[in-house]
């Protein structure tokens, strides 16, 4: 009996059909699975890890204290950051010069867990393609100008947040300057 | 005027009572106090000359102690006692009438230059607090109509029969 | 050290067996075995104050915790510091401090090597059960150098006591009480001290930093060198801590090199003039009149080409040079060995001339070493100590150092000859701490120590045993004196005969004595006989040949001690010996397979004289300025001028370099490889930080160049094959050990001197020197080293310039008050040879009736200074004169 069946699977080529099951079922009921990017794009998860951006308070001022954790933080050395104390502002830090060479950059979101002030974001962009690869070397205000477009919602600055954090990285404005 | 030059003498007194000269420190601060109700930053400098000290070290000890002003005070000097036993027996409600009377908190001074009041620690009358100094004289008891009496007679006359200088224990009669 | 069973004590820390010296700290003795007990306060410079409660360990049969940091080890205690108890306190004190400590390590430049947030790591829970708003302190200012961040501060009062115990500077004080103790100067005051950086260093969090380098780097950013000060002649060892080569700052560790980790304000501020944007970046050349930048190759072969030329046309004779004593030891050597070899002559000198050289020839003829007997430690040792002219605070901090921890620590008796006051101010006064104190000018410190040795011999403190093997030494020195008289003596010094009295008798107690002779007497006319003196004292005290005692000149650059034994002086060979001296000519020939030239060099005033007369026709200068250094009255600008041939080898065009044909770049200290000897002999390693400026090479490099383009090559692979060949020549030489071994004093020497030497010009050192400079003038003006700087590279450090950016005359608040003069007054100094205007600092250590003018400001006071030439050493001396003041309104 057993070798009867055996015989007839031969003849009818039974393993192939069972190996082209899935192709002959979708050759029946054909519907394209492939998105016709550009001209249709996927709708991405919240935790897409794209293009990093930096990011602003809700009054525009810059997130970055300028404190090298993501530069410390980064595995492939993308970023370099050149803080300063604020022009005019005595003791309060930000970073005078920011830049990610995103050649090397692999999406990893370290830099966005070390950053203290949640200064940077990973945004959704993903489409950055460019001719030149000098193009990638970002510098900060490229990098806020990402923020800018992809994080429309902005929060408060720190100093409002919690009394316990009105200290932190505040300028001391009111104190007349020695000139330097 | 120097402090040197208006209590010569006194201060050479109060030299010669110690065998190390920075000892003298504290009871120097307290002449100077003595001359304008606080002690200015040139008497400390002063001081601190005299004793061959540096002008941050006299700053130090100025800072540390409570009964040395650094601020102009009052005619006034009222200094309700917020520690523990007082707090207990509402020194914080005696802050409040004063607040409530004079218009002024702890720190502060009266837009008349009469009364500054300040929130200090023990003074050492736990046993009839709640309690305030004002200037040299101890106020011991205080109820409400006790500090709108002591408040009124020092405004009016400049002293207040109120005062009793610190109880010794047992309590003598009462008086007020 | 041995330590015997009566002075060591055994204890065991988490059960290891430790033996320590009696009286150690528990602390201490965990950190020997490996143990490391968490703490703020504690600090092994400053005594036990206990106040931060971090330390607290578990002693056995105690009921209690207690601080590790102030509990002295006792024998067969058993300490636990890993328990529960332990942990679960340490954890409590933490969270007491974090309580108020703001979070804001992100931007703190401490973050990385911070205490606190080292021991919250290992301690503490990630979240605070304090919910109150923290302490916040409001800023009154901002110091331009030391940035304090009250709201980090842990108060430990570290760097209160650092100030204090350490520096004796007493500028910080905690203010208010509690949690609101406030670390601050005065009131609202700025901070005005000796900015030496100590509690930038000393505090263990981020709340006092340099603001300096503010924001510019984090901690684990930074590459470090650990090189040698570039400053004085202490020698400290500093860490230099770089950043993509660029210099970030400065600091030194504890327990580092010979100072300890103190630094001083140029040391820890003063790093900043090596970026300078002035510095020479290519070599330059003269073209139609001016200087334009030209290649290595053309400068290297148009100076080679031109001292050829010199050479053909004249003889080697007309031919010099000059080098600094900021130079390494390799680059002197190899300078003068260029000199004597590739050009062949021994007019050569180096910046030791302008004062060192008084004390390592006085030295030289009377112990017969031409270094210190002593080291730093012998000084902290030291149970009297005598000051001449040293103005040590100013000159050299750390030497003062030694010398305040021997007074305030070790309880020494100080004696001083100073043209300081004592006065409390805010920087430290050395003389705050006396004994006793001459306050004579520097004209008169020769009779002071004139008037010590008068009160010696009839006081009769003279060494019996001297007095019994050489009768006619002390006879000849008794006689001297007695030709002096006591009135003359005390009108010439100001001070009484009990003083002197006092002092002598003092000094011939003393069982380990040092005697320090600083700057201002080294370079005061008449300071080599000052500096006889000063070892006749010890002679006559029985205390020169005596372990632990001692006489110490201060070298004010880091390497003029090098730079004599290199043999960068015209009448010295390496290794200290004797140009004159054929034996040691037939050493040195033998050394470098090469003859040396016979005749006796010229000196650095005796160059510039012939240079105007036309005998040397051209010259090679090595970093130094003798424009800008030597007085008008020289006229070395008007000498240099009439050269056919000056090349410069400097970092920045200077005064002296400007007029230079040739000017060749070259690199600073922390941009090159080699050693520096400092003024105690130590011959310590200096490593590059930061990779040299442009196109600038090392002296050494160039030098060789140049050698090879002569024709008589001295080439080297690098600073450590000359190293190499110098420790050759000179044995012995290059004690790259932590600590420098003194020599001996040479008894040959001694008994040469006492035998007879003694006698050479014996009159004129035993006389009492004229009334100062008769230029016509009444205030008595002096050049004096400021604190805060010392040259061309002091004036173009960015943090020192912001410290003190003029030159002001420092004058005493009673001739201030008789001229009706304030801060910063305009005033004019005039005397005959000349008039400049200046401004004016009322300051309360300037004796009244002086004036003091910071030296390496000084170029436009050059003219108002006489200018003597010591007839035995050659060192010129012009650094007081005398000037009336007037104001200007």
């Amino acid at each position: 009996m057993t070798k009867l069946k055996a015989w007839f699977k031969t003849i009818i080529f039974y393993e192939i059909l069972v190996g082209m099951k899935a192709t002959l079922s979708h050759l029946l009921h054909y519907k394209p699975i492939t998105l016709q990017y550009p001209h249709e794009k996927r709708a991405l998860p919240d935790n897409y890890r794209g293009m990093l951006a930096l990011l602003r308070y809700d009054d525009g001022t810059e997130k970055c204290v300028g404190c090298d954790l993501c530069e410390a933080a980064c595995p492939s050395r993308v970023i370099r950051v050149v803080s300063a104390e604020v022009p005019g502002e005595p003791t309060k830090r930000y970073s005078k010069e920011y830049y990610m060479d995103m050649t090397r950059c692999l999406f990893c979101g370290m830099c966005v867990d070390a950053c203290p002030v949640d200064a940077l974001g990973m945004t959704r962009e993903f489409e950055w393609a460019v001719y030149d690869k000098r193009q990638l070397h970002l510098n900060k205000e490229q990098l806020l100008a990402i923020g800018d477009r992809s994080f429309p919602v902005r929060e408060k600055r720190l100093e409002l947040q919690h009394p316990n954090v009105a200290f932190f990285n505040v300028s001391f404005g009111h104190v007349p300057q020695k000139p330097n | 005027m120097t402090l040197s030059e208006k209590y010569g003498t006194e201060i050479a007194e109060i030299l010669s009572r110690y065998p190390v000269k920075r000892s003298a420190l504290i009871p120097l601060l307290y002449l100077a106090q003595r001359e304008g109700g606080y002690i200015t930053e040139a008497a400390m400098i002063e001081i601190a000359g005299i004793l061959k000290l540096t002008p941050p070290q006299v700053y130090e000890t100025a800072t540390f102690y409570t009964m040395l002003n650094l601020k102009p005070v009052g005619t006034f000097h009222i200094q309700v006692c917020k520690s523990l036993m007082c707090a207990l027996v509402g020194s914080d409600t005696v802050i409040g009438w004063i607040k409530a009377k004079l218009g002024i908190g702890p720190g502060e001074t009266t837009a008349d230059g009469l009364f500054t009041l300040t929130a200090v620690e023990c003074l050492a009358a736990c046993g009839t607090g709640p309690m305030m100094q004002i200037n040299d004289d101890y106020y011991e008891r205080l109820t409400e109509e006790k500090v709108d009496r002591i408040l009124a007679d020092l405004k009016s006359t400049g002293s207040c029969a109120l005062k009793t200088g610190p109880f010794m224990w047992p309590e003598p009669a009462r008086n007020g | 050290m041995p330590e015997s069973k009566t002075d060591s004590v055994r204890l065991t820390i988490d059960g290891i067996p430790v033996t320590v010296p009696k009286g150690t700290l528990v602390i201490e003795a965990a950190r020997r075995v490996g143990v490391m007990i968490p703490h703020f306060c504690y600090h092994p410079k400053l005594k036990p104050d206990a106040n931060c409660r971090m330390c607290l360990v578990e002693v056995e049969k105690m009921p209690k915790l207690q601080t590790s940091c102030s509990t002295v080890a006792t024998e067969g205690m058993a300490v636990r510091t890993a328990t529960t108890v332990v942990n679960d306190a340490h954890k409590s004190v933490l969270e007491f401090i974090l309580a108020n400590h703001p979070l804001d390590c992100p931007v703190c430049d401490q973050g990385g090597r911070c205490d606190l947030q080292d021991f919250s790591h290992q301690y503490t829970a990630t979240a605070s059960r304090f919910v109150e708003t923290k302490r916040i302190f409001q800023k009154e200012y901002f110091s331009p150098l030391i940035e304090t961040q009250m709201n980090r501060c842990v108060q430990c009062l570290r760097c209160v006591r650092y100030c204090d115990e350490v520096m004796d500077v007493k500028a910080l004080a905690p203010a208010g009480r509690g949690t609101m103790t406030e670390i601050k100067t005065f009131g609202t005051h700025e901070l005005d001290c000796e900015f030496c950086g100590g509690c930038v260093q000393i505090c263990p969090v981020g709340a006092i930093t340099s603001r300096l380098s503010m924001y510019e780097y984090r901690p684990w950013m930074l590459k470090r060198a650990d090189t040698v000060c570039q400053f004085c002649g202490d020698g400290c060892q500093i860490t230099v801590q770089t950043k993509d080569n660029e210099l970030i700052e400065v600091n030194s560790e504890y327990g580092a090199g010979r100072n300890s980790g103190d630094l001083c304000a140029r040391g820890f501020f003063g790093f900043r003039a090596t970026g300078h944007p002035d510095r020479l970046t290519k070599p330059l050349i003269r073209r139609n009149g001016a200087l334009v930048e030209t290649t290595w190759e053309e400068a290297l072969e148009y100076t080679a080409q031109q001292i050829a030329r010199i050479k053909n046309a004249h003889g080697a004779q007309a031919f010099g040079g000059l080098i600094s004593g900021r130079c390494t030891n390799e680059e002197l050597y190899l300078f003068q060995k260029f000199m004597r070899l590739a050009i062949g002559t021994n007019n050569l000198d180096s910046s030791a001339r302008y004062g060192h050289m008084n004390g390592v020839q006085a030295m030289r003829r009377v112990q017969g070493t031409h270094r210190w007997t002593l080291s730093f430690e012998e000084i902290v040792q030291a149970d009297v100590l005598l000051l001449v002219g040293t103005n040590v605070t100013e000159t050299n901090p750390i030497t003062g150092l030694k010398v305040k921890e021997a007074v305030k620590k070790r309880q020494a008796r100080l004696f001083t000859i100073e043209s300081i006051r004592p006065a409390i101010g805010t920087i430290s006064n050395i003389t705050n701490l006396v004994d006793q104190h001459v306050c004579a000018l520097p004209t008169q410190f020769g009779g002071a120590v004139l008037a010590l040795l008068k009160a010696v011999v009839e006081s009769r403190l003279v060494d019996q045993r001297l007095q019994h093997e050489s009768p006619d030494y002390v006879g000849a020195v008794t006689q001297a004196l007695e030709r002096l008289s006591w009135p003359e003596l005390e009108a010439a010094t100001g001070a009484a005969r009990d003083t002197f009295v006092q002092m002598a008798t003092g000094l011939a107690q003393g069982r380990r004595v040092v005697v320090l002779a600083g700057q201002e007497l080294l370079r005061s006319a008449g300071g080599y006989g000052s500096c006889l003196l000063l070892l006749d004292l010890l002679l006559l005290t029985g205390k020169l040949t005596e372990p632990g005692c001692g006489f110490a000149p201060l070298a004010e650059e880091n390497n003029d001690q090098g730079a004599v034994e290199s043999g960068a002086v015209a009448e010295l060979l390496p290794g200290g010996l004797d140009l004159a001296n054929p034996e040691a000519r037939a050493r040195i020939a033998r050394a470098w397979k090469a003859d040396l030239p016979l005749a006796a060099g010229a000196t650095l005033v005796e160059m510039i004289d012939r240079a105007r007369s036309g005998l040397v026709k051209g010259m090679l200068i090595v970093g130094e300025n003798p424009v800008g250094s030597l007085p008008t009255v020289v006229g070395a600008k008007e000498a240099l001028q009439r050269l056919e041939f000056l090349v410069c080898q400097e970092l920045f065009l200077t005064e002296t370099a400007s007029l230079a044909h040739v000017v060749l770049p070259a690199a600073s200290s922390l941009e090159k490889a080699g050693t520096f000897t400092n003024q105690e002999g130590h011959v310590q390693a200096v490593r590059p930080a930061v990779d040299p400026i442009g196109e600038s090479r090392p002296d050494w490099e160039i030098l060789s160049a140049l050698s090879v383009l002569l024709g008589t090559p001295l080439e080297y692979g690098d600073a450590k094959e000359l190293l190499k060949e110098i420790r050759g020549v000179i044995p012995g030489y290059g004690l790259l050990g932590p600590a420098p071994i003194p020599p001996k004093v040479d008894r040959a020497a001694v008994e040469r001197y006492l035998a007879g030497d003694y006698r050479r010009a014996l009159a004129a050192r035993y006389t009492l020197a004229g009334p100062a400079d008769a230029a016509g003038g009444t205030t008595h003006l002096g050049l004096f080293q400021s604190l805060f700087h010392s040259g061309k590279l002091s004036t173009r450090s960015k943090g020192l310039l912001q410290i003190e950016a003029q030159a002001a005359l420092r004058i005493n608040p009673a001739d201030a008050a008789r001229l009706a003069l304030a801060d910063g007054d305009r005033v004019r100094l005039s005397n005959r040879r000349g008039e400049v205007t200046t401004t004016v600092k009322v300051l309360e250590r300037v004796p009244e009736g002086s004036a003091w003018f910071p030296d390496h400001f000084g170029q436009d006071t050059a003219k108002l200074f006489e200018c003597a030439i010591d007839p035995d050493t050659n060192v010129p001396a012009f650094r007081t004169a005398s000037v009336s003041i007037a104001k200007i309104s």
